[in-house]
């Protein structure tokens, strides 16, 4: 599963997901994309359910690219455990996610295998999505 | 021969005043160019995306602003990504008689061998860097693609050269290749344990100590 292979700190603030994606809101490397609709954390599980998803149903053709890192440390206390005492321990890793992100991408299968896969991946996801197709301004519109 | 596009000047460049030009079904503008001032005008939406679809993205459109005409191509422009609306759009005035650099969409033309044989097609280049007069750029660049076997790849420099353009991108840069299908080994990954990283600066604290 996805994680950093060094950090500088083991714990971090949970933060605030406000706003739509800075950046990564086109898709820039394949030909098709799962674009978020939603703020959330994803966890490298989710993430990694996704691919496995993706990957048996294209079988082997294609190329899936993963466009979000789970960089951020969660933390949780262990059950039955009175609050206080100081901040949980690192429970896993999450990618935080905003409106509008690219969240992986797929090329070299037909529209219709990448549209059946994405939809496939995104229910391993906990947000709404959108598909999406690497389109020119005035193309196709994308829809959902 | 250039397609005519209507706009009007905007004056007032307040953010409420844009925003109202956006819900009115127009998108703010500016037209810039070498040795020309700045302009801030708007255009209709719908038709700015008819004439580039029809057209091309490099297109050259004769932009009448207030009864002047000024040639001008769509250089840049920004997109509002979740309901897909042209929120701004970058003219460029161009002289028809100065070569410029521009980025052409590449099409893949065929169902390559290789990918009937069981290969992927990869293409890491959509885009290709051209230098040209804005009357000779090309609309798209047709790359066939049929007689690609698996492990073959088509670079910038298998390209045809064209006496109207001139390719700036980087001789070596693969356009299209048919990799080998993956042999599915990676897929099943053991879901090991989580372990948690090291510390940058963990080494530094145990001498200290």
């Amino acid at each position: 599963m996805l994680m950093p292979k060094r950090v500088k700190y083991r714990k971090q603030h949970r933060g605030r997901m406000t706003g739509k994606a800075k950046g990564g809101t086109t898709v820039a490397f394949g030909e098709y994309g799962l674009q978020a609709l939603d703020a959330s954390w994803i966890t490298s599980r989710q993430i990694e359910a996704a691919r496995i998803a993706m990957t048996r149903y294209m079988k082997r053709g294609g190329k899936v690219w993963i466009k979000i890192f789970p960089d951020k440390p969660y933390t949780a206390k262990p059950l039955e455990v009175r609050m206080g005492s100081g901040k949980g321990a690192p429970e896993g890793w999450v990618a935080v996610v905003k409106p509008g992100k690219i969240m992986f991408e797929i090329a070299g299968v037909s529209e219709e295998v990448a549209r059946e896969a994405l939809r496939l991946a995104s229910h391993k996801l906990p947000i709404r999505t959108k598909f999406v197709k690497r389109e020119e301004i005035g193309g196709e519109i994308n829809e959902g | 021969m250039a397609v005519t596009l209507k706009a009007e000047k905007r004056e007032d460049l307040k953010k409420s005043h844009t925003r109202l030009i956006r819900q009115q079904g127009l998108v703010p503008a500016v037209v810039y160019g070498k040795g020309k001032e700045p302009k801030t005008v708007a255009v209709n939406s719908i038709e700015l995306l008819k004439t580039v679809r029809d057209e091309g993205r490099n297109a050259i459109i004769s932009l009448s602003v207030d009864g002047d005409s000024v040639d001008v191509m769509l250089h840049d422009y920004q997109v509002e990504p979740l309901r897909d609306e042209l929120i701004h759009a970058d003219f460029y005035a161009v002289n028809m008689s100065q070569e410029i650099d521009v980025e052409v969409p590449i099409h893949l033309e065929g169902e390559a061998q290789g990918s009937k044989d069981g290969g992927v097609l990869q293409q890491p280049l959509y885009n290709l860097a051209v230098r040209a007069k804005p009357g000779n750029i090309p609309e798209e660049i047709v790359v066939d693609v049929a007689n690609l076997q698996v492990g073959e790849s088509i670079t910038v420099s298998d390209l045809s050269a064209n006496g109207d353009y001139e390719i700036t991108e980087d001789e070596g840069t693969t356009i299209v290749s048919i990799l080998t299908p993956d042999s599915g080994t990676e897929e099943e990954e053991t879901d090991e344990e989580q372990t948690e990283p090291e510390l940058v600066d963990a080494e530094k604290n145990k001498e200290e100590e």
